[in-house]
């Protein structure tokens, strides 16, 4: 080593590097990464990783995050189209430009999924599961068993299966050829169906005897009848019904002036039916807008197509006019204090008039049919009783999803035949891991849960989640643990595309997203709580602390060096980083 | 993309070291990281005294990775002229010459030295990492400490009552071929000063803001968020001057209010109301002056 001289003497040169101090023993707190809960991900009624999904597709990993949908969600080309999607409502980007359009991009990640092939889940258990009804929580309940290696047989009283996705989803909002193929997949996966079979009926339960566990989702299918004077007028009919008529081809005659009854999502699908086979159509309903509980979408398309929608109105009884014309008498509502709906309820004014009209659709909603249930299976006001995971007091039986009082929407359902696959799957996991089998048992359920309120996670129950989790946390990531800094203006992609075509055809209204356009919402995820690799922290480590890494995480904290200034957790974008006490 | 994402924006290269010892959060730590990220190996430091004679290390320990120069106070251009022309001689031109100098070094004690190497217009980058005050001695007020601010030298009962020195309009006086201001706090905007800076020859200036958790009195980990609200509040806009006529600004500066900024810190804990609405005041007749100095 050659030192430097000058005028006979060495000049001092520091010639080694300063990592002999250890400047972390400076500090007192220190950063630690971990994965919090997005808020979509708990808000999903399915239990859906949306997060991560669009991460991977931000990556544009499209098969990967195919494939991570596929995890929790067996029906996603459907749910892409007819969910209300609560996760958008949660989203944390609401607040500056517009929720991420995670419907839409689950549509296009749907479609993505029609288009494989699927090969048929290897059967690795013995036990057998019968599936009573073909809606989506038995559907949900059946692909869950089938994946966790179970034969499974799902009973339908229709001749073909799908449930209310069938017979109570018109075609301009679920095309038949996506339903079908979606259906074929769960085929292709070695789920058998066994239609035009009502169990209860057309065969005994204890014909289900050499099923090991049976899942009841028969749905809600009843028509629940207003108690007015002339309901049983020939031209007052069952929303429902008449939906079931229209989407198994029949094209009723529906005469010039139609009236709907209700604000639900039945009573949109009536109305939008009723003007396809060319009515005039009206829907009243008892509150105003706010209060309606049908897909916002949906009401936007009615009245584009035409309809009218009228409020503060509640039918008070039918009376016989000439012609099969029938005179439907209204009465005048004001919104009164909320009710145990949370909505404000509707009072009457005494105020009546009426409309002569040709048909009127009541679309009022519907309850679960429990008398052809086995004797076994407690039925608690109006719904089969069951717990979380499905469970009924008789523990061969389980049961999800609108029959066993879940909120009636077809995620709900979903998500509860989830659960229940995994209520079904836990004392039979159980059992083997007790014949000295190293297979661990999840003793707390809290364990799998997308959030302190979500859904559970089926792949958490797997243990073979594709996205490396780190240190998760139960908690949901507010919108104070972002840094709304690092992010720009972008635009939320209209998510609902109607194709412009006059409400004369049946054919799909909404146009969804093009794959580019779902690319471009994934980038707009803010990936609330999860690190997605932007490097931030690294970038603006000060000590040079903090290091890529191929372990566990994406990054490293050289604890030696680390002196605590939190300059990371608090850039970090995400809440993906907190500060620590030391030493805890 | 709704992300800005940066990380392909800045080398992979560390010329820094762990075990440094600035202060956690320290501003002037970060500026070294991200410029020496950009100037990459072949480059000279000189340093005159200044919070970074401290965190280069302590004898015989560096916490760089290129030669450094530590000179004294006053000298640190008058070192780096020495340097330049050296290499010069040997034939190395390619090598950057960058003095690493703090306020005090550049608006106070190194200022004669500096205008005399701009006026030579000497080859160098002169980078001067600001955090408003004598931080490593102790918190003693400089021509670079704004308005208003306590510091051990202005105390509360007295703090500092004069503006803080237009060092950007002293160097583009001067008619140097490129000056710039930048904050770490804007990495992509702060190297590409630095790779601009770098391409250019004859005297360079870039005045970085440093933000200084122990000088300024705030949270450590609030070091960039503050660099940020000074830079939309433009209290410390970001700009690039060419030949010491064309001034432009490289990012929008929106103008939101001063107070948040001011009352985030320690240093301003005093001022009232009314005296924050003469920073205001202040910070608004300031950017007039610029824009009538951008638009020409």
């Amino acid at each position: 080593m050659s030192e430097l001289r000058l005028e006979g003497k060495d000049l001092p040169v520091s010639r080694t590097t300063t990592l002999g101090n250890r400047t972390g023993s400076w500090k007192y707190i220190r950063p630690v990464y971990h994965d919090r809960v997005a808020p979509c991900n708990q808000k999903c009624p399915v239990g859906i990783d949306i997060e991560a999904y669009l991460n991977l597709l931000r990556e544009d990993r499209l098969e990967e995050a195919v494939d991570l949908l596929l995890r929790e969600n067996p029906i996603p080309a459907i749910t892409g189209r007819v969910c209300d999607h609560p996760c958008e409502t949660a989203c944390n980007r609401r607040e500056l430009d517009g929720a991420v359009a995670i419907h839409a991009v689950e549509r296009m990640l749907g479609d993505q999924a029609l288009t494989r092939r699927v090969a048929a889940s290897p059967v690795t258990q013995r036990e057998q599961i019968g599936v009573v009804g073909s809606g989506p929580a038995g559907l949900a309940c059946a692909y869950h068993r089938n994946r966790l290696g179970y034969a499974v047989t799902v009973f339908e009283a229709a001749d073909e299966p799908g449930g209310m996705l069938r017979l109570g989803i018109p075609e301009f909002r679920l095309p038949r050829a996506v339903l079908d193929r979606q259906l074929e997949q769960l085929r292709e996966l070695g789920i058998k169906f066994v239609c035009g079979t009502r169990i209860g009926k057309d065969l005994d339960w204890s014909l289900l005897a050499s099923f090991d566990v049976v899942f009841i989702g028969t749905g809600a299918h009843l028509a629940r009848p207003l108690g007015l004077a002339g309901e049983d007028h020939p031209a007052v009919r069952q929303g429902l019904e008449f939906l079931q008529e229209v989407n198994a081809g029949g094209r009723p005659d529906v005469g010039r002036k139609v009236i709907v009854i209700g604000g639900g999502n039945t009573a949109m699908d009536c109305a939008r039916t009723a003007r396809r086979l060319g009515a005039e159509v009206t829907v009243a309903y008892r509150r105003t807008r706010e209060e309606m509980p049908a897909i916002r979408e949906e009401i936007a398309d009615a009245e584009r197509e035409g309809i009218t929608l009228e409020f503060l109105v509640a039918p008070v009884g039918f009376g016989d006019d000439s012609e099969g014309v029938v005179d439907i008498v209204f009465e005048r509502m004001v919104l009164g204090e909320p009710d145990a709906s949370g909505r404000r309820a509707p009072v009457p004014t005494g105020a009546r008039f009426e409309h002569a009209v040709d048909l009127v659709l009541l679309a009022t909603g519907e309850s679960a049919s429990l008398e052809a249930l086995p004797p076994s299976v407690q039925v608690y006001r109006g719904s089969i009783a069951a717990d979380r995971l499905g469970a009924t007091a008789e523990g061969r039986y389980f049961s999800g999803g609108d029959v066993a009082g879940h909120d009636r929407t077809g995620a709900h359902a979903l998500g509860a035949g989830k659960r229940a696959a995994i209520g079904i799957d836990r004392p039979l996991r159980a059992q083997r891991a007790s014949a000295a089998s190293p297979e661990a048992v999840p003793a707390e359920l809290a364990a799998l849960s997308l959030g302190p309120q979500g859904n559970l996670s089926m792949t958490r129950w797997r243990h073979d989640d594709p996205v490396r989790r780190v240190a998760p946390v139960d908690e949901v990531v507010s919108p104070e643990l972002l840094n709304l800094t690092h992010f720009e203006p972008a635009e939320r992609h209209a998510d609902h595309k109607p194709n412009g075509a006059a409400a004369t055809t049946f054919a799909e209204v909404n146009l969804g997203l093009t794959r580019n356009e779902a690319l471009a919402e994934a980038k707009r995820c803010f990936n609330c709580g999860v690190c997605n690799g932007c490097e931030l922290c690294l970038i603006y480590c000060a000590d040079v602390a903090i290091r890529r890494a191929t372990g566990a995480y994406r990054f490293e904290i050289d604890l030696e060096y680390c002196k605590g200034c939190g300059v990371c957790a608090e850039e970090c974008p995400r809440g993906a980083i907190s500060m620590t006490r030391e030493g805890l | 993309m709704s992300q800005i994402m940066i990380k392909d924006a800045l080398q992979q290269r560390e010329l820094m070291t762990s075990g440094h010892l600035a202060c956690p959060g320290c501003g002037g730590a970060l500026a070294m990281r991200m410029v020496l990220k950009e100037l990459g190996e072949r480059t000279i430091v000189t340093m005159p005294a200044c919070c970074w004679s401290v965190i280069a290390g302590p004898y015989p320990t560096a916490s760089v990775q290129v030669p450094v120069y530590h000179t004294a106070f006053e000298t640190g251009a008058a070192v780096a002229s020495g340097i330049r022309a050296a290499l010069d001689m040997r034939g190395d031109t390619d090598t950057t010459v960058m003095v690493w100098a703090g306020d005090g070094g550049t608006f106070d004690i190194g200022l004669q030295a500096l205008s005399g190497a701009a006026e030579r217009n000497e080859n160098i980058l002169y980078v001067c990492y600001d955090n408003e005050a004598y931080m490593n001695t102790g918190i003693q007020r400089s021509s670079a400490t704004p308005w208003g601010a306590w510091t051990t030298t202005t105390p509360v009962a007295q703090p500092q009552a004069n503006p803080k020195k237009d060092i950007m309009a002293i160097m583009a006086a001067h008619r140097i071929p490129y000056a710039a201001t930048a904050t770490p706090a804007y990495p992509t905007d702060l190297v590409a000063k630095v790779r601009r800076a770098k391409s250019v020859r004859g005297t360079r200036f870039l005045h970085i803001l440093a933000p200084c958790p122990p000088g300024w009195k705030y949270a450590d980990e609030r070091s960039m968020e503050l660099a940020r609200l000074a830079v939309r509040a433009r209290i410390f806009p970001m700009l690039e001057v060419e030949d010491g006529q064309h001034w432009r600004f490289t990012m929008d500066h929106p103008g939101d209010p001063v107070e948040p900024y001011v009352r985030a810190q320690g240093r301003f804990r005093h001022l009232d109301d009314a005296q924050i609405a003469l920073v205001q005041e202040r910070v608004d007749a300031r950017w007039t002056e610029l824009l009538g100095r951008v638009m020409n």
